[in-house]
């Protein structure tokens, strides 16, 4: 029952990721004053792509294919990591945070590669970005989900949510506002949202991941744009397991499940809000400016980590 | 039968010179010298492997003369690393029996499988030494036989200048390995004799043994401010050299820093930790931070070398941390990390050297302007180099991120110590090793991405063709290595476990180390699955033309350069470069259209201005000023001797 609940959880993760997608641009239009497409639009996306054909420029070799492969699959395994539904994960006891952070690496290695193997000025203008953002958000990733880990004594993220689950809300330590505050920092750069990279826009000046993924149709494009859905709502699901758990199943039950799901929703329907309000309200940043949020994000993980290690 | 396979070993081993000599004007023997030197080096592995994994011991004798007793011995630490020489050297072997004949003719080669083979003794030597004398014997040798194997390649001003400020540096060190020992004197004639007079010294004695084994270890291994002859040397040797030095030679600084930390010392202050640690974080991002700006494929190899020595470091600073606060246990995860790390840079440091030396067969060059395209032209060598790319990174499934992660892990652990200081600092140095991780990425993005992947960006790189069998079949072996240790790393895991027993009493691995060994092959299996399953749908595939913004004559200089790649980031890191570029422009006639414009920018490590440059000029001043002494006088020096008399005299009286 325990398995099929986890199964069940990264199935949920797979297959609502779209939606997710979908709904932030149809709030996005609304706050904007645009009608917006439909919030099922990721997912016919996704299946039109599919039923393309691939094109692959004629000087690139099993790279530019192989990459999204792996971002895809990466993905995938990252997803198992993480509980949505009760204190526990399809790998959420062996895997631990180092562990998710480096898959996340591999695929995004992956990416960078099949971008430079295009040929183009834009690809290689893309990887070289992409390298400059997932390098600063890299350390600060690493010690926010330490300094949780230092308080939860377990490296698993499993073990995290279980042991914060059993914290009283409102004796939550003031650490954690810190650690939070700087995943989310990481989170939008590591999930290419605004004010670091804007997912919506195709002009070689600003873009970075689209810049990135500018050569790829067909099915290829398709696993790059679904494996870029489910990264956001992993992200967000792990932000939200990590730091309000409360409402997770306890048990294994039906109806436990079944609340866990509706609170579950709530909570990422609060996070999408959040996001769209967030996207429309700001500016992305001038390129050189995101090391500057990163060393934010990483001074506010430094400090959590430190405060953590006194407070212990 | 142990002692006699070694012995065996070490004869093959010394007999292959003697055969390249015979048998140098016998042309159908020209392969001998590899098939020899390959043949020992499987008896070697084969006794490493043996004592590595089963902890058999044994000890040879050679001289019994005081205070120059040489005598070798194997325990597991000497195992691992002999191990490590022997399996590495191997495919590194296999690939030169290919790649000397094609570049090096005549005398040349025959001195390279004079010295090749004496080189690999002199190692063999250091790590399975047991006095002090045969340490020091194979330690000076090894240096000699490198620096030989370099000057082969030519010798130029610029080479020469190079190579001099190698043996420089390493007799610096030497000098430091040397008195780190002479400390130990008058006691102390072999290994266990050292063991034993070290529990009893005075700690300020300790200190200066470890402080003089740190220096002068450090030298050999190039860790920053010491790391300024590395890539001044490694790129200039011959590849397979370069892939021993780089690879191999290194750890053998290791081995003797561990060996005189963990085994002679047992433990010291925590500062020691911080110390070695404070170097580990130093060189690790300085030695990334360089390599990005290089678009020299040997040097940008050479300046990761010191990477990864930072990260090796970074283990061991944080074993001594934990020794001194009484954790053996996490000790022995963090000693575990920097072990493996050890093994695995040599594997996969090894690799990319060979690549390199591949590339330069077949392309005639190793700037990375130059290249691209490569990955469909060599698609063995392209493929074995991603697999070396992925494992220095430190990606999942490959072998780099294992004893990274092991050195996560025992960060994380670092937060339990009692210590306050030690509990914040560890899990602080997790940061600098996930912001090394990250640049270490970008780097290797730029490296494979620029030189494998697009369009060709010269004619030569146009016209590569794969390089030979054997040449292939010596990567081959090392990416397999990469892969294997990377999906199941338990193969090595239980037994470096009981390496670190036996230098760390009662210090069993924590059972947190084994839960990657559970969950790699799962990852590994669900991944090869997913790929393959996607790779087998194959859905309807049509070559196109890169996507030109519907305008023709896209060409390959317009690909994104190595420079143009790494450009934000150093960038954002230009303090740690401090270019001094210059532009010069000449005007025309509108000065509006400059007849020419030249640029320059030039990258001297501020090493060389501000810590080098001063210290080598006092010891010319001074070396000027003591020349007054030597005036060629004969009075003169007949005073000298008669003063020197008169105060030796008058020491005997009073001392």
């Amino acid at each position: 029952m325990t398995l099929m609940t986890n199964v069940l959880q990264v199935l949920l993760l797979i297959l609502l990721a779209p939606l997710v997608r979908g709904v932030i641009s149809r709030i996005k239009a609304r706050i904007q004053n645009r009608r917006g497409a439909s919030v099922w639009r990721p997912y016919t996306d996704v299946l039109k792509l599919f039923r393309k054909q691939d094109l692959v420029p004629a000087s690139a070799s099993f790279v530019f294919r192989l990459a999204p492969m792996v971002v895809f699959t990466t993905t995938l395994v990252v997803a198992a990591f993480v509980p949505l539904l009760h204190g526990s994960a399809l790998l959420g006891v062996t895997g631990d945070f180092v562990l998710l952070v480096y898959l996340l690496a591999l695929g995004r290695f992956f990416l960078m590669l099949g971008a430079m193997d295009g040929g183009s000025s834009f690809g290689g203008m893309g990887a070289s970005r992409e390298a400059l953002v997932s390098t600063l958000a890299e350390a600060p990733f690493l010690l926010a989900l330490m300094s949780v880990a230092i308080a939860a004594h377990t490296a698993s993220i499993a073990g995290m949510v279980q042991w914060t689950m059993g914290q009283n809300f409102f004796q939550f330590s003031a650490v954690h506002a810190l650690a939070f505050a700087a995943l989310v920092l990481v989170a939008i750069a590591e999930t290419g949202r605004i004010p670091v990279d804007n997912p919506t826009t195709h002009l070689e000046l600003t873009m970075i991941h689209e810049a990135m993924v500018l050569e790829y149709s067909g099915p290829s494009l398709a696993l790059i744009e679904w494996a870029s859905a489910i990264k956001l709502t992993v992200v967000m699901a792990l932000l939200i397991a990590l730091f309000v758990p409360w409402g997770m199943a306890s048990s294994v039950s039906a109806l436990a499940l079944g609340v866990a799901s509706l609170v579950m929703l709530l909570k990422i329907a609060a996070l999408v809000l959040a996001l769209a309000l967030v996207e429309c309200s700001v500016a992305k940043l001038r390129m050189y400016l995101v090391p500057d949020f990163l060393g934010v994000a990483s001074a506010l993980a430094i400090l959590a980590v430190v405060f953590t290690a006194l407070m212990r | 039968m142990m002692l006699l396979a070694f012995n065996s070993f070490l004869v093959a081993m010394l007999s292959v010179p003697v055969v390249t000599v015979i048998s140098r004007r016998w042309t159908k023997a020209r392969a001998l010298p590899a098939a020899l030197l390959m043949g020992s080096l499987v008896i070697g592995t084969a006794v490493a492997a043996v004592g590595f994994w089963r902890g058999q011991r044994f000890q040879v004798d050679i001289c019994q003369v005081a205070s120059f007793s040489f005598a070798l011995s194997l325990d597991r630490l000497s195992a691992f690393f002999l191990l490590l020489i022997c399996s590495v050297s191997l495919p590194v072997i296999l690939f030169s029996s290919s790649y000397i004949p094609r570049h090096y003719s005549g005398a040349r080669r025959h001195w390279l499988w004079v010295l090749l083979p004496l080189f690999l003794t002199s190692m063999v030597l250091v790590v399975t030494a047991s006095t002090p004398f045969a340490f020091l014997f194979g330690w000076e040798l090894m240096t000699l036989f490198s620096a030989g194997l370099i000057v082969i390649d030519g010798d130029s001003e610029q080479r020469r200048h190079n190579i001099f400020i190698y043996l420089v540096m390493m007799h610096a060190g030497a000098a430091a390995v040397i008195g780190a020992f002479l400390l130990f004197l008058p006691h102390a004639s072999n290994f266990a004799q050292m063991r034993a007079s070290a529990a009893l010294m005075s700690p300020l004695l300790r200190t200066a043994v470890f402080l003089l084994a740190f220096a002068g270890f450090g030298t050999k291994a190039g860790i920053v401010p010491l790391h300024l002859w590395l890539p001044r040397a490694h790129p200039i040797a011959p590849s397979p050299v370069s892939a021993l030095m780089s690879g191999v030679m290194l750890k053998t600084a290791v081995y003797g820093l561990v060996r005189f930390a963990f085994d002679f010392l047992g433990s010291g202050p925590s500062w020691w930790g911080y110390l070695v640690l404070f170097a580990g974080a130093v060189s690790g991002l300085l030695g990334v931070l360089y390599a990005i700006g290089e678009h020299d494929l040997k040097r940008l190899l050479a300046y990761h070398s010191v990477e990864n020595i930072g990260i090796i470091y970074l283990g061991l600073g944080s074993a001594l941390m934990f020794t001194a606060n009484h954790s053996s246990v996490w000790a022995a995860l963090a000693l575990t990390a920097a072990l493996l790390h050890c093994l695995n840079h040599a594997i996969f440091k090894s690799l990319l050297f060979l690549g390199a030396g591949a590339i330069s067969d077949a392309a005639h060059t190793l700037d990375l302007e130059e290249l691209g395209g490569l990955q469909k032209r060599m698609p063995l060598t392209g493929t074995v180099f991603l697999i070396a790319c992925c494992s220095i990174v430190g990606l999942p499934l490959f072998n780099g991120f294992v004893s990274e992660w092991l050195t996560f892990r025992s960060f994380l652990a670092g937060s339990e110590m009692t210590n306050l200081s030690a509990a914040i600092v560890l899990p602080l140095a997790a940061g600098v090793l996930a912001l090394i991780g990250g640049l270490a990425a970008a780097c290797f993005a730029k490296v494979y991405g620029v030189g494998f992947l697009g369009r060709p960006r010269s004619g030569e790189a146009g016209r590569a063709n794969e390089v030979s069998l054997p040449m292939q079949a010596g990567m081959g072996a090392l990416a397999t290595a990469c892969v294997v240790i990377g999906i199941f790393p338990g193969l090595v895991l239980r037994s470096l476990g009981a390496l670190t027993e036996e230098l760390l009493p009662g210090a069993a691995l924590p059972p947190a180390a084994t839960s990657l060994t559970v969950v790699l092959p799962w990852i590994a299996l669900f991944v090869l699955v997913l790929v393959g399953g996607f790779a087998g749908f194959k859905r309807a595939k049509k070559l196109t033309a890169t996507w030109a913004c519907g305008l023709p004559g896209l060409d390959e200089r317009m690909q994104y350069t190595s420079t143009a790649f790494s450009k934000p980031l150093r960038r954002v890191f230009s303090r740690a470069y401090r270019a001094e570029r210059t532009l010069e422009v000449v005007p025309g006639d509108p000065p509006y259209f400059p007849v020419s414009i030249s640029y320059r920018s030039v990258r001297t490590t501020s090493f060389e201005k501000f810590l080098y440059r001063p210290g080598v000029d006092a010891i010319v001043t001074a070396a000027l000023r003591l020349r007054r002494l030597q005036t060629g006088n004969i009075q003169i020096y007949l005073l000298y001797i008669f003063a020197a008399l008169i105060a030796l005299l008058m020491f005997m009286r009073w001392a």
